[in-house]
């Protein structure tokens, strides 16, 4: 999966330096009603599926020097991942 | 980056640890945010979105945001006015001997 590299305006829960990276899914969170529209006072349905994703640290960080094996985690929003190569 | 708050893997400067007390105020503020979420007049993602939003938010520390952002959406929500908020703040200034 990649994070979608799209610029939205307002609170988004996809933090910006994992925009446009590469990344696997490790397990699934749960079904939520979408916080970012839950922040402007709405409903946020229909819920969206929350996964946790993983990351290769050295996709992250010009220069990481640490283990190649190291990775974080973060909790994305479906609607924040597309497939890889999609655009 | 979405707003002001989004500085997740930035390179910034020295983080100040510094240590304080939490204020008799600093307790309120979270209180009345608990209880506003109690009684369904807020969310924590509004709330999170009202503090984003503010434009001081580099000038304000962590519980300042909380009270500036809780203010905004008493408005926004219909709860209170800036006036009636303006009018309190003013009664309690002059109760406590503001200049």
């Amino acid at each position: 999966m990649r994070v979608r590299p799209a610029e939205k305006p307002g609170h988004v829960r996809a933090p910006d330096y994992l925009k446009g990276r590469s990344g696997w899914i490790s397990c699934v969170l749960g079904h939520f009603p979408n916080p970012e529209d839950v922040a402007y006072g709405l409903s946020g349905m229909p819920e969206k599926t929350l996964y946790r994703v993983s990351f290769r640290q050295s996709n992250l960080w010009d220069g990481y020097e640490g283990p190649d094996g190291d990775r974080l985690y973060a909790d994305v929003y479906e609607h924040w991942l597309e497939p890889e190569g999609e655009r | 980056m979405s707003g002001v708050h989004d500085i997740g893997g930035s390179s910034g400067g020295p983080i100040d640890q510094s240590q304080h007390d939490v204020e008799d105020w600093e307790r309120l503020a979270d209180a009345i945010n608990s209880a506003l979420g109690g009684k369904g007049l807020q969310t924590t993602d509004q709330h999170r979105r009202a503090i984003e939003s503010l434009p001081n938010y580099r000038d304000l520390g962590y519980y300042e945001r909380w009270t500036a952002a809780t203010e905004k959406l008493l408005i926004e929500n219909g709860i209170l006015t800036q006036a009636e908020i303006d009018e309190k703040a003013g009664e309690i200034e002059r109760r406590w001997g503001g200049s």
